[in-house]
Parts: C-alpha cells; sequence; structure tokens
C-alpha cells in the first residue's frame, strides 16, 4: 500500500471519528484530518500550509458572509416575503410553468456570476418561502434550489469550471455558449418537472396565502425592492459593461444592497440580524476554512496527486469512470482544475468545447458533494434542515441523470460539435 | 466563566499563535533574493523608470543593463514572468552573474512578476523556496505563485477581460502577467506592469525578446520555442541549429486569437521579434505526487512516470525525472539558438556575447559552477 493511500486512509478515518465520536462540527473535523494527513506523510506540523490552506475559500466565504447579511436585511424589511406573496399568487395557476419558471430563476445570478453559492443565497433564497407554502416538503424544496444552482452554474454566459479548464490547457473561453446550453437547461427543465409532479400537490391558493405573512409593499411602496435592485443591476453592470464599471467585487455588492435597506421598509434591528446572519453561515464558512487546509495537505503529501493519478489509470475502456470521478472531488473548481485539466487531454481525440463542456457539468456536481456538500448545506440553511446531509440524498436522483447527461455529452462529442455547428 | 467560553478563549489563542507562526514566514516572502550580476553591468534600472505608478509596489522589479557600447542590437530576456516556473527565472540569474557583452546590449529582468514571488497559491502546497548549492555555498531562491500577490490586486472578478480584447478568461488569470499584456497605463496592477515592459521594449529599442517558461508535463507546448510570425524564419533557424546538436524543440507560432501573451502582444504593439520558450517541469502537473523543494531541483515525480508508461497521456516527460540544471541547460541553449540565427539574418545588428555557458556545460557540471 502507497503512503499516499495510507495517508489519505487515515485523513478519511481522522475526520469519521471527530464527526461521530467526538461530535466536533465538519470544519473542526476537516483541520483535524488535515493535521492527521500531514503527520502521518512526515510532514510535521506545517503551521505554513494549514493557515496558507485556511485562505483557500477567502473569497466564497465572505460572498456567503455578506450574501447573508443581505438576505437577513431584506426579510427584515418585509422585502422577502412580500415577493414570495406575489410570486405564489400569479402563478398559482399553472404549476407547471411556475416551476420551471422559478427553476430557470434560480438558476439566473449563477449564469451571469459563475458561482453556483450565489443562486441559493439570492434568488433560492426568495423561492424557498413560496414552495414551502405550497407543501413542498423542505428537502424537496432544498433539493431542487441545490440542482438550480448547479444548472446555474453551468449555464451561459459564464461558467467558471470551463474557464478553469481552459486556462489549463490555454483554450479561449470561445464558442461554449451553445454546448454549455445543452449541458444545463433540458436538465434544469427535467429536474423542475420530476420535482413538480413528485412533490406539489394540489393546493388551495387562500389556505396558502392566508398562511403567509401579509405583503407590506402597500405600506412601502416600490422602495421596499430598492436593495434587490440595487444588488441585481450592480451584479449585471459588472458583466456587462465591465470595462466601463470599477470591479467591486460580489461582497461589497451585497454591502452595498444591506446599505440601500436602509429605510426601504420595516424597521431594522442591524446588531441582531447581521449577528444572526453571520451565526447562521458560520458552520458553513468553518467548513470552507477546513476543506481548504485538507486540500493543502492533501495536495503537499501526493494525496491529490494520487488520486488523479488512479483516476486516469483506469481502463481505456473505463476511461469514461475518471469523468465520473469528478463529482467526488467536492468541488467544482478543484474538479476542473485537478482532474478536468488532464482529461481534455485524454479525450483529445474529440470536440475539445464539447467535451469540456461536459467535464464541466461533472465538475459543477462536485460543488453538492462531501466533504462540504457546499450547495446542499446553503440549501439546508435555506429550508431549515439541520442535516444538509439529507439533502445530498435527496438530490442523488439528479445528480446521477445529471452525469449520465456528461457521460453522452462527452461520448457523443463529436456529433453533438457537428450538429451544433450545422445550426 | 461558562465552560464553552473558555474552549472559544482558547482555540482563539491557538489560532492567534498559528497566525502569528505562519505570518513570520509569509512576511520573511518579502525579502529580495540576492543577485550578483558580472563585471559588464553597466547599470540597474527599476520598472517603474517605464511607468512612473510603479513605483515602490512590488511590481517595480529590477532590471540589468549590460551594455558592451559597441554598436549593435538589443536584446531582452524575462525570467520569473511565472514564479512558479524556477528555470526561467534560473536561466535569467545565471546569465546575469555570467554574461560579458561584447556587442550590443542585453537587458535582463530575473523577476518578471516579482509580486509573484512574494506569496504561493493556497491549497497547491508550494514549497517558499529552494537551496541551491553555489560556488559561494548554499544559497536560496525564491518559489512563488504563478501571478500576483492578492494583496497587490484583489479581488478577482468572477472573469477576466482582456484589455483591449476583451477576450475572456477565468477570473484568476486577471493577475497572470503572461495574460495582460499590451496592459495599460492606469489598468490593473497587473496591467501595469505587463504596459511598462512593453514600454521597455519600445524605449530602449529592443530587437529581440525572451520569455522564458516552463509547464506541466501534460500541456502541449512543452521543450517548445514560441514566437510571432514575424519571427517565423527566425524560429525555424534556430530550432534547425538545436537539432544538430541533438536537442528536440518544436516550434509554434503564437495563436493570433489567443489574446494577452508575450509572444502575441509584444509581436503586435512593438518592432521586436519575441520568443517564448518552454521547459517540462512536473511540480506544475496536476498529476505531481508530493509536493516538495526536490522536486523543483530534480523533477522527479512517480506519477508521471507511471502517466508516461501507460500511454493514457501525451506528455512530455523524462522517466529519470526533469532536474532543474537540465532545464535551465536547455532555455541557455535555445537563447544561444536564437541569437545565434538573430545574428546570421542581421548582421548590422550583431549581438555577440561571451561566458555563456552551453547546454553539454551546465547539464555535466551542474548550475553550481555558474552561480555565485
Amino acid at each position: 500500500m502507497s503512503i499516499e493511500l495510507i495517508t489519505l486512509l487515515c485523513m478519511l478515518v481522522a475526520f469519521a471519528l471527530a464527526v461521530f465520536l467526538l461530535k466536533l462540527p465538519a470544519g473542526v473535523s476537516l483541520m483535524i484530518s488535515a493535521v492527521t494527513g500531514a503527520l502521518v506523510a512526515g510532514e510535521g506540523f506545517p503551521v505554513r500550509h494549514l493557515v496558507e490552506g485556511s485562505f483557500g475559500f477567502l473569497d466564497p466565504i465572505m460572498i456567503i458572509a455578506t450574501a447573508m447579511i443581505f438576505m437577513k436585511t431584506v426579510e427584515a424589511t418585509g422585502a422577502l416575503h412580500t415577493i414570495s406573496y406575489h410570486m405564489i399568487k400569479s402563478l398559482y395557476r399553472h404549476p407547471t410553468i411556475m416551476m420551471i419558471l422559478i427553476t430557470y430563476f434560480v438558476m439566473f445570478p449563477g449564469m451571469l456570476t459563475g458561482l453556483s453559492s450565489a443562486c441559493i443565497l439570492t434568488t433560492g433564497a426568495l423561492v424557498v418561502r413560496p414552495l414551502m407554502a405550497m407543501g413542498m416538503p423542505g428537502i424537496a424544496v432544498g433539493s431542487l434550489i441545490t440542482m438550480a444552482a448547479v444548472f446555474g452554474e453551468i449555464a451561459p454566459p459564464i461558467c467558471i469550471p470551463v474557464m478553469i479548464i481552459g486556462g489549463g490547457v490555454d483554450m479561449p473561453y470561445v464558442g461554449f455558449e451553445l454546448p454549455l446550453f445543452l449541458a444545463s437547461f433540458p436538465l434544469a427543465t427535467i429536474t423542475a418537472i420530476i420535482i413538480r409532479f413528485r412533490y406539489l400537490k394540489e393546493f388551495d391558493i387562500n389556505e396558502v396565502l392566508a398562511k403567509m405573512e401579509k405583503p407590506v409593499s402597500q405600506k412601502h411602496g416600490i422602495k421596499l425592492f430598492i436593495p434587490i435592485f440595487v444588488v441585481v443591476v450592480l451584479l449585471l453592470l459588472d458583466r456587462i459593461i465591465p470595462q466601463y464599471m470599477p470591479h467591486l467585487g460580489v461582497p461589497l455588492i451585497f454591502l452595498i444592497g444591506t446599505l440601500a435597506a436602509f429605510g426601504t421598509g420595516e424597521k431594522i434591528d442591524f446588531y441582531k440580524q447581521s449577528s444572526l446572519a453571520v451565526k447562521n453561515a458560520m458552520p458553513v464558512m468553518a467548513i470552507l476554512v477546513g476543506v481548504g487546509m485538507f486540500i493543502q495537505i492533501m495536495t503537499l503529501t501526493g494525496v491529490r496527486g494520487y488520486l488523479a493519478i488512479t483516476a486516469l489509470q483506469m481502463p481505456e475502456e473505463l476511461k469514461y469512470v475518471a469523468g465520473m470521478i469528478m463529482p467526488f472531488f467536492g468541488s467544482a473548481y478543484a474538479a476542473a482544475s485537478v482532474v478536468g485539466v488532464p482529461l481534455v487531454f485524454v479525450f483529445i481525440s474529440k470536440n475539445e468545447i464539447i467535451v469540456t463542456s461536459g467535464l464541466a457539468l461533472l465538475a459543477a456536481l462536485g460543488d453538492t458533494m462531501p466533504p462540504p456538500s457546499l450547495l446542499c448545506a446553503y440549501a439546508g440553511q435555506m429550508v431549515g434542515e439541520k442535516n444538509h446531509f439529507k439533502i445530498l440524498r435527496h438530490s442523488l436522483f439528479y445528480i446521477i441523470l445529471s452525469m449520465i447527461t456528461a457521460f453522452v455529452i462527452i461520448y457523443f462529442a463529436d456529433g453533438i460539435g457537428s450538429a451544433l455547428t450545422r445550426y | 466563566m461558562k465552560k464553552n467560553h473558555i474552549t472559544a478563549i482558547a482555540f482563539l489563542l491557538l489560532a492567534a499563535i498559528l497566525a502569528t507562526l505562519a505570518a513570520v514566514e509569509f512576511i520573511g516572502k518579502r525579502e529580495k533574493d540576492k543577485l550578483f550580476p558580472a563585471e559588464g553591468l553597466t547599470r540597474v534600472g527599476k520598472l517603474s523608470d517605464y511607468l512612473h505608478n510603479l513605483k515602490g509596489s512590488n511590481g517595480d522589479t529590477d532590471i540589468y543593463f549590460f551594455d558592451s557600447g559597441v554598436p549593435g542590437g538589443t536584446v531582452l530576456l524575462l525570467g520569473g514572468t511565472h514564479p512558479n516556473e524556477p528555470s526561467g527565472y534560473l536561466s535569467a540569474v545565471l546569465l546575469l552573474e555570467n554574461i560579458k557583452v561584447t556587442t550590443g546590449r542585453m537587458i535582463v529582468i530575473p523577476q518578471a512578476c516579482h509580486s509573484g514571488y512574494t506569496c504561493t497559491d493556497p491549497m497547491e502546497g508550494l514549497p517558499a523556496d529552494f537551496t541551491l548549492d553555489t560556488r559561494s555555498g548554499k544559497r536560496k531562491f525564491s518559489f512563488g505563485s504563478r501571478v500576483g500577490n492578492p494583496l497587490d490586486q484583489w479581488p478577482d472578478p468572477e472573469v477576466y477581460l482582456h484589455y483591449p480584447s476583451g477576450q475572456k478568461l477565468s477570473g484568476f488569470e486577471t493577475r497572470n502577467l503572461n495574460r495582460s499584456y499590451p496592459g495599460r497605463a492606469d489598468g490593473t496592477f497587473s496591467e501595469r506592469v505587463g504596459y511598462a515592459i512593453v514600454e521597455l521594449i519600445k524605449r530602449e529599442k529592443v530587437d529581440l525578446a525572451f520569455d522564458l517558461h516552463e509547464a506541466a508535463p501534460e500541456i502541449p507546448i512543452i521543450k517548445a520555442i514560441i514566437v510571432h510570425e514575424k519571427a517565423k524564419e527566425l524560429g525555424a533557424m534556430a530550432v534547425l541549429n538545436l537539432e544538430f546538436e541533438n536537442l528536440k524543440y518544436a516550434l509554434e507560432i503564437s495563436p493570433k486569437t489567443f489574446r494577452g501573451l508575450s509572444h502575441r502582444e509584444w509581436g503586435d504593439s512593438t518592432s521586436v521579434l519575441p520568443v517564448l520558450m518552454e521547459t517540462s517541469n512536473p511540480i506544475q502537473g496536476r498529476l505531481r505526487g508530493r509536493t516538495n523543494e526536490e522536486m523543483i531541483i530534480y523533477g522527479v515525480d512517480k506519477n508521471y512516470k507511471t502517466a508516461l508508461e501507460s500511454g493514457k497521456l501525451r506528455i512530455e516527460y523524462d522517466p529519470d525525472g526533469e532536474p532543474l540544471k537540465i532545464r535551465v541547460a536547455r532555455h541557455i541553449e535555445g537563447f544561444r539558438a536564437v541569437v545565434a540565427a538573430y545574428n546570421e539574418m542581421n548582421p548590422e545588428k550583431e549581438l555577440l556575447f561571451e561566458n555563456i555557458p552551453g547546454f553539454t556545460e551546465i547539464s555535466e557540471s551542474g548550475l553550481k559552477n555558474y552561480l555565485y
């Protein structure tokens, strides 16, 4: 047994013991696992590497903190439940169309920013309440917004996993719009339809509306929606006219949106709302710190390379299996960078744009997978489900469906490529 | 005091101790490598001489001028465009510490992306530096990130829009010097560094310019010489001459659609003949195993050996390893061959040097004899 495999096993055992035996939070358990890996591999206690790794997800951590503060603030103004109320009232007559539109709506921020987490933390948060008020179980709603976030990350115009793979193989981000549309929208539509028929039962609209908080739009008027408008406009301008717009960064945009919320609706106890937001987001942020350390130690000790070479070593007829391993990296960006780049070369004889689009879909699924299960954890926060692995378990069918789609895209890359060129 | 408060304070103290220990190491990365230029050095300039707003910043790297006083051409050589590609940096240092220019002028920038030498990339497990045996004993050389330090340019956008083409790349590339050319005077930190280098090429009337790189063994451009189309003949002649010495280099022409790179933008925006060279560096690879200083120096990696033997990937990797001395030797020999071809094609602007070791000398005796 190689030292890398021993190290990996020790890291996994340390993680499991910390979570299940010592009942420590997942973030702390990941840190313990990283330290164990370093010790087993003979690296001692590499302080620099542990601290450096903890900064690996600094940007997402800041996005989560600021997005949660923003959402709590607009919730306190009454904007959130007002939107939910009107959304149900205007769409309840056509539940299938409503479900599909809601899914596209959740995908929208991901399409623009390339961030799957933005889908759950912004539009995802808006649809949770109406869907649950219509009688859908929280786990099913969590599953829907999780999958919509994955598809939003892949959907054009912006797909970061493709850009990461492209950066590794010197391939410009050109000609990906149609392949990425193909890899995302049909799956999103199918997922929405399945969830609609499985979970959205007959409901009495008056009963649902009666259960919900009353809208405050009449009291505050259009200014209630100013903060959401500010965030959407700033995110859009950042993408549409970047040459004229200073790059603010997503965290700053959320903070500007939060400031814009004051005086637009009900009175806000900002200290209370922001404390609550950070408290809610803390477990997810700790997980990201832990995952950063975990990956850094995996790389340092050669475990990451061991996983990548093992995937590539599979027999010729099983080389597609290497692609199917991508989601299990637990992060879209890590999967795209570590396995995505070599796999483009493995499938070098095929249409590389189509292959990369398929690989990006597989990589994006990584955001749902442990150890961080980031999207499921966010979705859990939104629907009030403490055990976010239940959402992951519930999403497995759609994840497998997406993996099969990715396989088909990669396998028939040349045919799809020439068909798309023709049209 | 409640029990959970005590636990919280204990964890905060532990975090503070770890952060302090790490901070000492991170701050240590800001210390500059000491270089020992050869006797013919005429002056040391700064990149801010070509763009004032870089003054005092991490982009204000040193520029070494060797002027023979005899009329001829001017050649520029960049090492350290990507600080995680040590053969480019070491080749520049080797030339800097040995060269004697007898005709024309040589300009050397050993750490083109100086900012990148002040940090390493999170989650990559990279060493902060590496130590080599040199004439003066053990000598430490910096190793860094592929891109500039986020402390100099942050936050990264999700999508990097290259100026002026509008080409889209991953947001991380916004700090990549070799995606920033031709740059702009009032742009991002990386764009300003890129702009200053292009300004240097224009103001110093550089005729021939080298940008020395490395890449992961699975990247197709390994062991290649990449030239702008206007330097096609020059590159072909050099590659042919290298073939006679049993050294294989692939000649690649810079793609017109891939923007921001030195071999494309230097050629498009100035009259210089740009040449980029690549060697095979396992520590950059996605398949690499244990990541440490030895991998930089000896370039031995069992995963790449396995990948090579499996034939699953088209990779350029010597099963015995890709040692730093050989990678530097290839760059130096490539430089010599291109300059020789340039002299043949431009006798009125000759570039003549002495005291540059050849491939055989470096590969046989190692780097020790050529570094102070």
